[in-house]
């Protein structure tokens, strides 16, 4: 497979996009999922609330994912 | 749409001295969803338990009590009894008499065990006494000597020479410790303790009794022997017990539990003197049965009166009296929605007066799932093992695991055949652009497998006529995930206008949810211009140019809609749209994740340990193909088990926060009518049973 440094590059960048910020939302949802599970023990009824919560970091890692297509396909 | 059952509210008045028939009455109508009575404005309290129920209560808690010490509980496998025969049989003392016979068998063995603990403690300290050549009785019974034993973790000889006037025994063994008797005068007791208290001592007591050590262990190892032989006998007397009482106790537990409940209904309605009073909820459709069924039992000692039938509109339950607010939720689901109630029930129970999205969650999750395996291979086990658990079990996590199996099989097998074209990560047909293991490339496919060419028409029903490369059309798989997402989300959306249209009316549901359809389809619109632009490299003009223009005016109509609710929420949500949308690539990502894997996993067996030739793989290799076959078989188990994990997991994620954020609150009261499920005890005349509501 011949390719370019260039193509390398960005497939690096978008790699690191995506790879960085799934660690950041891990590294948050950690602890919004630890805190879940102890209330939902406490109330099952939190479940919902405590769902939606646990979802919400996960916002970085669709942001890095629209890093890496970008950097993908427009670059 | 599917809005929980429409509800009526009844008042039920009738004569005390026929209270305890009412009660039997309402159980047998199974639709009364009694509204506790609330001592207070209309001076009445509430009512007593019944009388028999302090003597049924006591009954009950020794059925419950002989049940846990003879091993009985809810799965004990234990015959039908009818209810007549229970019943006599309690009235008879049955409860008392059987206890009596099971108490002083269970005395016997507590007993027992009590003490063969007690002899194998003595037996512990014999066993270490053993190594001192003293006899038992010379460890005491002096004046003015005193003895001190016990176990030691290291060797205290060198220490205890220093102690004038002593005798000490010691046995050591560098690994396992010893044991040390040191006989001393009372007065210098203290002053060896301190001295053996470095050495790990721990004291012990040592048994009464006469002659060597040896010997009285050996006859404590004999007491202990035939004390566990009775234990045993015992033990065979209670497991005789156990099958000879279980059915009864069983029929008792539930007749006794069945019996207690009816006795406190008096404790939630209202009871005067001689009249009792009760409000309840009951199905619309249901309001006559239960009025005819009530009159026609009780006669002209009851009178039910039809209070309202609540509608939807939230302004009816503000102007309700505060306990009459909250109706209970009758949820209004086809057989098969009712098995994802128990999904949706995970997050809340709907209100009244809002859609169940059981019904959405029932179509998109299996057809997410089943997009996300989309590969016949895997399809099937799916089908099978969902059409199994929904046939044998009855417990409600594992039916709704099954049904989504089962449902996600096929969605997942249809997918599969007529899209993907592929089983086991293994396209049917060689495509024109593949490279297979024999050309040195990574690919295998069943044609290349099985030596075979499948027919034109087959390949002519696949897309690309060899069905879709998860790992080759990425952008086109990413493009139809952000497609079904913009549809889904949609239906959200609308289900929320419909819920606030429900609630209060179109001017309302225009203001808190319109706005967000519209901002979402002009979002929608503006990013799909923006991509046409940035990603397709289109010039920005003419289409392109109008529908980012659209977009963006539609964007700020919902916004200038939203403002009057959300205020700069209507902004700060924007980004949180695209988030939402993006969030739907994972059906795609997924298929992938599992695609890659599969592939692997195929190159390991056909490319690496199966030998192949240029014809095909070659079979006649016995060892190598068998090896090969059970790699293939163990490493695509754990594809198959992650896809469970992962495609289930993420395919019911969307439902609940992409989709169930969008209209639905929750919080409601399950509808739970006066009822009992009666398992051990039949009743003789099957006919009078209602059919549940």
């Amino acid at each position: 497979m011949a390719a370019d440094i260039g193509t390398g590059l960005i497939a690096i960048g978008a790699g690191l996009a995506v790879g960085l910020t799934g660690l950041g939302a891990g590294m948050a949802e950690k602890d919004v999922g630890a805190a879940a599970v102890g209330a939902i023990t406490e109330d099952q009824t939190l479940f919902g609330k405590a769902m939606i919560f646990m979802v919400l970091p996960e916002t970085i890692v669709i942001f890095g994912l629209v890093i890496a297509i970008m950097a993908i396909f427009v670059m | 749409m599917s809005l929980p059952e429409s509800m009526s509210r009844i008042v039920i008045v009738g004569t005390k001295s026929r209270m305890d028939e009412a009660i039997e009455a309402f159980y047998s109508v199974k639709a009364l969803h009694l509204i506790d009575h609330t001592t207070g404005a209309d001076g009445l309290s509430i009512g007593t338990p019944k009388a028999s129920n302090s003597k049924a209560s006591e009954r009950l808690l020794k059925v419950k009590a002989m049940e846990k010490e003879l091993g009985i509980n809810k799965h004990t496998d234990s015959a039908k009894v009818t209810i007549e025969d229970v019943k006599s049989q309690i009235s008879s003392d049955g409860v008392e008499n059987i206890e009596g016979e099971i108490l002083s068998v269970l005395d016997k063995r507590n007993d027992l065990n009590q003490r063969i603990t007690e002899l194998n403690s003595k037996k512990k300290n014999l066993e270490l006494l053993v190594a001192i050549p003293v006899e038992l009785e010379l460890y005491s019974g002096y004046k003015s000597i005193t003895s001190i034993v016990g176990s030691i973790s290291e060797d205290p000889t060198e220490a205890l020479k220093a102690v004038a006037n002593s005798e000490s025994f010691i046995s050591y063994k560098k690994k396992e410790g010893g044991v040390v008797a040191v006989f001393v005068k009372s007065t210098d007791r203290d002053a060896v303790a301190a001295i053996l208290a470095d050495y790990g001592f721990v004291e012990i007591s040592v048994p009464e009794g006469t002659g060597s050590v040896a010997d009285n262990l050996h006859i404590t190892e004999e007491s202990i022997a035939a004390l566990t032989a009775q234990l045993e006998s015992v033990e065979k007397e209670i497991e005789v017990l156990r099958i000879k009482h279980k059915t009864f106790l069983r029929a008792t537990d539930e007749q006794l539990s069945i019996e207690i409940e009816k006795g406190e209904v008096p404790l939630r309605i209202a009871v005067s003197d001689y009249s009792y009073m009760l409000d309840a909820w009951v199905p619309t459709k249901k309001v006559e049965f239960v009025k005819t069924e009530l009159e026609s039992k009780l006669g002209n000692d009851v009178y039910v009166e039809f209070e309202e039938t609540r509608g939807r509109n939230l302004h009816e339950e503000e102007e309700a009296e505060e306990r009459f607010k909250t109706v209970p939720t009758k949820q209004n689901n086809g057989a098969i929605t009712k098995e994802f109630e128990y999904a949706r029930s995970l997050v809340s129970i709907p209100k009244y007066q809002e859609i169940d999205p059981a019904v959405l969650i029932m179509i998109f999750l299996p057809l997410f799932f089943g997009f996300m395996i989309g590969d016949c291979g895997y399809a099937i086990p799916f089908i099978i093992l969902g059409a199994y658990g929904l046939k044998v079990t009855h417990h409600k996590d594992w039916r709704a695991i099954a049904t989504v199996l089962f449902f996600g099989g096929i969605w997942s097998f249809v997918f599969g055949f007529f899209f993907f074209g592929e089983a086991l990560g293994m396209h049917f047909i060689t495509g024109p652009e593949v490279i297979l293991v024999n050309a040195g490339g990574t690919s295998v496919t069943w044609e290349y497998l099985l030596g075979v060419h499948f027919p034109d028409w087959f390949s002519g029903i696949l897309p690309y006529g060899h069905g879709i490369g998860k790992l080759d059309q990425v952008s086109m798989l990413l493009k139809l995930s952000v497609y079904v997402g913009i549809v889904h989300l949609l239906i959200g959306y609308v289900c929320g206008f419909i819920n606030k249209r429900t609630q209060h009316n179109t001017k309302v549901a225009f203001f808190e949810k319109g706005g967000w359809i519209i901002s979402f389809i002009g979002m929608v619109i503006f990013c799909y211009a923006l991509t046409q632009v940035m990603i397709s490299k289109q010039d920005f003009s003419g289409i392109t140019l109008n529908l980012f223009i659209i977009g963006l005016i539609l964007l700020i109509v919902g916004i200038i809609v939203n403002w009057k609710t959300e205020k700069a929420q209507a902004i700060m949500e924007l980004p949180g749209i695209v988030g939402n949308i993006l969030s739907y690539t994972r059906l795609a990502a997924i298929g992938m994740s599992k695609a890659g894997m599969a592939l692997a996993f195929n190159y390991i067996v056909f490319g690496m340990i199966i030998p192949y030739t240029a014809a095909g793989p070659d079979w006649s290799a016995i060892a190598f193909v068998i090896l090969g076959i059970l790699m293939f078989a163990f490493l695509h188990l754990v594809i198959w088990t992650l896809g469970i994990l992962s495609a289930g997991l993420h395919a019911l994620r969307l439902q609940y926060v992409e989709l169930m954020t969008k209209f639905f609150d929750g919080n409601g009261v399950l509808f739970n009518p006066l009822k009992v499920k009666r398992e051990k005890t039949i009743s003789v005349n099957k006919e009078i049973t209602n059919k549940e509501v």
